[in-house]
């Protein structure tokens, strides 16, 4: 989801991003059909040569926020569990876990032939290590990840839940008889936990490298300037660190150690490029051999002999989003007038003229390929519908006028809608849903501004913002807490902050989330969250808070000569040490 | 020790104006609307507000600010002597002082200007000797069209064309970044590749300026006495151009050259961006976008230290080159 680098950039980090489409069309041919892989002998040798828009921050997994860093710190260190790259479902990793009955109680056991690439054993103590680090560090913002495990908040420093009076953090227990289990106690069932404090950014973190900068008795020391933070110097994962040559390149090479067996490729190199118009050339001179392009360049890396496609869609989506308690823009409170608003935009010809046919239009908030997401079929789908469009604006009390706008005791239907600048794409959304709102008799006045600017507006509550548009990129937890629960909604006379930005809120929409991520029988199972994410889904199908828009594929590029290279929707990087070239 | 004192005043009024200077940068950089953590946690949904709110403390954005720039002044400036460490002047998304981030840089930074100054005596210079001697001549109608377009040309739009051209149709020169994949750090030949086309970028406008500059001092050196004397000597042409002409013309530009590094690093910015060069210019624009405070500061003063500096340094070579600057 590069195309929304600068939001997607601030994802909630580490979680292997993951897009969807049960009709991904994974490894669709450039020039011509591949031979089949499981007839081959992996051959060793060759470098993974990822291309990237940005350079890495650090390479401390515990410190990262931002894609590229996520992305090499995941090939050094292993996390306990690993999505499904096709469903999403949590499967163990490096660790097996089960949970206690009262779902409070997590059991860990990490893999007897799991070991740092120095040797050394990893254990339940390096779990505890992570934690402890992440307790004390001034600058990780995953805090609120562990904030539920049993004595954390007592460990903790910073934020002001913290107390920072504890020399222990009491729920974590390591077994003294074996070192490889460990246990966490919460303090209450939280669906997301699994997910959020033991996922691919809260794996072990090496003990005899780390533990020296966390003292438990001095919550004024951190891991945040330690040298390791940039030049790790052991390694979980299929690669360990060589060399970081700032601004250009990341070195990483084979770890021989590796507990799954070493990897094909002998290195996995992150190379920073200039764009994605560099990024497709590189990948056509072989310079680059692994990196994901804009729509606008399928069809010249289709023509290329020697690269092959695989493209799925992306967790996430780009949405025009409404302001429900705008007092400029009371029109946008009405529930039929925002239906009529999904009616009168053709988001399957944007889908078409913008994304090239590389994407899926959105009517609720979990993209399809989410376990979360609702049989398609329950869901209005909004069809372009300008008559239905209108007689729901009328229906809403308003009549047209001579100039050819609805308006209502004198005040024209029309409001504001404001995308970031330099982003073509969603430059593009805003000039063809003000011409097609037009069309329906509704004014829109186009703005753009600096992304920072309208992050500012938006997380603060600033209600000049009318309408929006912006795009959220979604983890593998589908928890839509953070965005939508009416306690998200920004208040500038509280000066307080979130993301439900459009202030939404409906009868039963609060209970739906909150029963999804902490049930009252403590069943964390698919099928009973999905029940309660069906209800949300539908609510805000219904009630259209967003113009819910598209997401959009993703499209990844490697040379035909890599096998195994098998991309999901949640994950990418899943079993790269089988990554092999053929020679 | 007249000249000692020169130097010492000299030295003793950039102070104020490099204070002046981060004062300016640092309101600018406040005023702009956004702020930086809120900025990279956009999206993260799982943050609570106690969250966010003990990041800004962290990094003093909870502060006025005059108190921020005291802080950030005493961090970075005093080396926070006196009191314990201050994140004031450390990196929001790095977690690192700014200034060794800068410094790691640096020397990409230099690489990139010193070749392109190299470019520009080595190309500007002798095109505008030659035009001089050829007044009038095609070659000097080219050397004339040469030094206007060259200063036209936009460098972001050169540079975007040079890699269409040179690297993605004719593969002549890799497009991007300081070395080849696989090569090491001191494979200079490789490092020579990579480095041509954004010094030429970067000199053109320099070679531009030189060509016309020397052509100007060239033209009045050679209607000079003295170089008609070196003629009526039956001195050969050569020798006139080298020992006599050449020389005398060259003073001033030797005198310039502190405060063309200097505008050469603070112009690298945006080649380094169109050739993805890892330099002070790149990471400094990059942290602008993000509003990492620490490293826009840092790469402002050292951009505005070197220029003062430079500017200096012209001034004592001029001094030296000419005693009547230094007595007004």
């Amino acid at each position: 989801m590069h195309r929304f680098a600068r939001t997607t950039s601030r994802l909630i980090a580490g979680i292997a991003v993951a897009s969807i489409v049960a009709t991904a069309c994974a490894g669709q041919p450039g020039g011509g059909p591949e031979p089949a892989a499981s007839a081959e002998t992996p051959q060793k040798g060759g470098r993974i040569i990822e291309g990237s828009f940005a350079d890495i921050k650090t390479l401390n997994p515990m410190l990262t926020n931002d894609v590229p860093s996520s992305n090499v710190t995941g090939r050094i260190y292993e996390p306990l569990y690993l999505p499904d790259p096709k469903t999403g479902e949590v499967k163990p990793n490096l660790g097996k876990w089960t949970i206690s009955s009262d779902g409070l109680t997590y059991n860990w056991e990490i893999d007897a032939n799991a070991s740092w690439s120095d040797g050394k054993p990893i254990t339940g103590e390096d779990y505890l290590t992570d934690v402890k680090a992440i307790a004390r560090s001034k600058a990780t913002v995953r805090k609120s990840n562990y904030e539920l495990i049993e004595g954390f908040n007592d460990y903790c420093v910073g934020p002001a839940t913290c107390k920072g009076t504890a020399t222990a953090i009491s729920g974590i227990q390591v077994d003294k008889s074996n070192p490889k289990k460990f246990s966490v106690k919460f303090t209450k069932a939280f669906c997301p936990a699994l997910v959020n404090a033991f996922g691919t950014t809260a794996g072990p973190l090496p003990t005899h490298i780390f533990g020296k900068y966390t003292v438990d008795n001095d919550p004024t020391k951190n891991i945040d300037a330690a040298p390791e933070n940039t030049a790790p110097t052991v390694a979980s994962g299929p690669f360990k660190f060589k060399e970081w040559r700032k601004g250009d390149q990341v070195i990483l090479e084979r770890n021989d150690t590796y507990w799954k067996g070493p990897a094909f490729a002998d290195q996995y190199i992150f190379k920073v490029v200039a764009d994605s118009t560099v990024l497709a050339a590189q990948l056509k001179t072989g310079e680059i051999n692994y990196g994901t392009i804009e729509a606008k360049d399928f069809d010249d890396i289709a023509r290329q002999e020697n690269l092959k496609i695989s493209e799925y869609q992306n967790l996430g989506y780009t949405y025009i989003g409404w302001n429900t308690k705008s007092a400029g823009a009371p029109a946008l409170a009405d529930k039929r007038v925002r239906q009529a608003l999904a009616y009168g935009l053709d988001m399957d010809l944007v889908v078409k003229q913008i994304l090239f046919g590389h994407g899926t239009k959105m009517v609720q908030h979990h993209p399809p390929v989410s376990w979360a997401a609702p049989d398609p079929k329950t869901l209005n789908q909004y069809p372009l519908d300008k008559a239905k469009a209108e007689d729901l604006i009328k229906q809403a009390g308003y009549a047209k006028g001579s100039d050819g706008f609805y308006a209502k005791e004198g005040k024209t239907l029309e409001f504001s809608i404001v995308a970031n600048s330099g982003n073509k794409v969603r430059e593009t959304l805003l000039q063809v849903a003000t011409e097609q709102y037009k069309g329906i008799g509704v004014k829109v006045n186009p703005k753009l501004e600096a992304f920072e600017t309208m992050v500012d507006k938006l997380t603060n509550g600033n209600q000049e913002i009318q309408g929006w548009i912006i795009g959220w990129s979604l983890g593998i937890e589908p928890d839509p807490y953070g965005i939508w629960h009416s306690s998200q909604i920004p208040d500038p006379a509280k000066k307080t902050t979130g993301f439900n930005f459009g202030a939404f809120t409906a009868p039963g929409f609060d209970k739906a989330m909150e029963d999804g991520r902490s049930p009252a029988n403590g069943d964390c199972s698919q099928a009973a969250r999905k029940k309660n994410y069906e209800t949300f889904n539908k609510t805000l199908n219904d009630e259209q808070p967003y113009n819910f828009g598209f997401s959009d594929n993703r499209i990844a590029v490697t040379p035909k000569s890599m096998r195994n290279f098998d991309p999901g929707p949640f994950s990418t990087y899943w079993n790269i040490e089988k990554w092999w070239f053929k020679q | 020790m007249r000249s000692l004192k020169y130097i010492l005043r000299r030295l003793l009024y950039a102070i104020p104006t490099l204070l002046a200077i981060s004062i300016l940068t640092f309101a600018l950089s406040r005023l702009a609307p956004g702020d930086p953590v809120r900025l990279f946690t956009f999206g993260a949904t799982d943050l609570t507000q106690q969250d966010i709110e003990a990041l800004r403390h962290t990094y003093g954005l909870d502060q006025p600010a005059p108190v921020q720039y005291g802080d950030w002044l005493w961090s970075a400036v005093f080396f926070d002597v006196g009191r314990p460490p201050s994140l004031a002047s450390q990196s929001i998304l790095y977690h690192r002082p700014a200034a060794g981030l800068l410094f790691e840089r640096l020397g990409n930074t230099l690489q990139l200007a010193l070749a392109a100054l190299l470019l520009q005596l080595l190309i500007g210079v002798p095109l505008g000797v030659i035009a001089a001697f050829k007044r009038g001549s095609l070659t000097d109608k080219f050397v004339r069209i040469f030094a206007v377009s060259g200063h036209a040309l936009p460098t972001f739009w050169l540079g975007l064309m040079l890699i269409y051209l040179v690297s993605v149709n004719l593969r002549l020169l890799p497009s991007q970044g300081l070395l080849t994949i696989g090569h090491d750090q001191w494979d200079i030949p490789d490092r020579l590749r990579h480095i041509l086309m954004p010094a030429f970028v970067l000199a053109l406008a320099g070679i531009a300026n030189y060509s016309r500059y020397l052509r100007t001092e060239t033209l009045e050196v050679i209607s000079q006495d003295f170089i008609r004397t070196a003629h009526a000597k039956g001195l050969r042409e050569r020798t006139v151009i080298v020992s006599h002409a050449f020389r005398n013309a060259l003073i001033p530009v030797v005198t310039a050259l502190g405060g063309i590094l200097a505008v050469l690093v603070s112009g690298a910015l945006i080649v380094e961006q169109v050739f993805t060069w890892p330099g002070v210019g790149q990471f400094t624009y990059a942290a602008v976008r993000s509003k990492d405070y620490p490293i826009v500061m840092a790469g402002v003063m050292f951009a505005s230290t070197l220029l003062v500096l430079s500017y200096i340094i012209r001034d004592i070579a001029y001094s030296v080159v000419d005693p009547r600057i230094k007595a007004s």
